[in-house]
């Protein structure tokens, strides 16, 4: 059984977040090696102001209520959690050389690497998901 | 209430908290101690079984108080790596049939999620100061969880003057008979 978690965060919403971070430190406390790659849209997730911004899809703004009713922690604190656990972070080059974004405007601790760089992880990881 | 070495309060904390959490807390235990989790999360029932069983912990149960939820996980399910070595054994398929008093040596929390009725409980931990409790004269039938602890049980009870000493094998995970529950 593979002990890697590989992740692909393609997507910038505050949704998108909670699923790629709940999944990721979920794994990380079950004792699993967990990468994500932050690609495109995804890169929001840990750019260091984008993060506390995050937007819920149009016309679902009224469940801001329900996550402060179940004291569901913020993606600021889950970004830090999931590091704490040792969840990898990678950012991609391509993405940030299209953004015009260097390795400063994300949240320490991040590497920065290209598409192969994830696939060589990947490789043997199980599951690999993509949000 | 459960026994419990450590109590871990994760009420109010929505998935993932509860994991990470006793992630973080079971660490200060050492082997064999229990960890009771307090959460309000309904969905950490099944949460902590799942990962408790693939992290290699031993998921006891759970017992539901008005929102709380307590949770019980011993760490670590590997039974000490000692070769059996107390003689005097007796099936688990016996047991029923014989007389005298059927001594579990388990942790009270997993004593309190299924024990063999009548069974009497003292912790392996707690039994050399405890043997006044037991009668030399009778028959003591010792059982944990896979026969280890109960084998060494048995050898505590032997060097301490207890003559009429049986391990029972191979101990409560193959146990299929009526199950009393103390919660």
């Amino acid at each position: 059984m593979s002990n890697k978690v590989a992740i692909i965060a393609a997507n910038g919403g505050m949704f998108d977040a909670y699923k790629v971070f709940n999944i990721a430190t979920a794994a990380a406390a079950s004792e699993k090696e967990v990468e994500i790659f932050f690609t495109f849209e995804g890169l929001n997730l840990i750019h260091k102001q984008g993060m506390h911004a995050l937007e819920m899809p149009a016309g679902k703004e009224h469940f801001a209520e329900g996550f402060e009713k179940a004291n569901v922690p913020s993606i600021p604190q889950l970004v830090e959690m999931a590091q704490e656990l040792g969840v990898k972070f990678i950012a991609c080059q391509m993405t940030m050389d299209v953004m015009g974004l260097t390795k400063e405007d994300f949240v320490d601790g991040i590497e920065v690497g290209g598409a192969v760089t994830f696939l060589e992880y990947a490789k043997d990881a199980a599951p690999t998901l993509t949000f | 209430m459960i026994q419990a070495n450590h109590q871990l309060d994760a009420k109010g904390l929505a998935c993932p908290m509860p994991i990470v959490k006793t992630k973080k807390a079971i660490t200060d235990l050492v082997e064999g101690q229990v960890l009771e989790v307090q959460a309000t999360d309904k969905g950490s029932k099944a949460d902590l079984a799942a990962w408790a069983n693939t992290v290699g912990h031993q998921y006891l149960g759970t017992v539901e108080e008005g929102d709380v939820l307590y949770h019980y996980i011993r760490k670590g399910s590997n039974e000490p790596e000692v070769e059996k070595s107390f003689e005097h054994t007796v099936p688990l398929e016996a047991i029923e049939s014989r007389k005298g008093l059927i001594l579990d040596v388990r942790e009270a929390a997993e004593y309190a999620f299924g024990h063999i009725e009548g069974a009497k409980s003292i912790p392996m931990g707690e039994l050399e100061s405890r043997l006044e409790e037991l009668d030399k004269e009778k028959e003591i039938y010792v059982i944990c969880r896979t026969g280890k602890r109960s084998d060494l049980a048995a050898q505590l009870l032997t060097k301490n003057g207890f003559s009429k000493v049986y391990n029972v094998l191979p101990g409560m995970t193959e146990w299929d008979g009526k199950i009393t529950k103390d919660i």
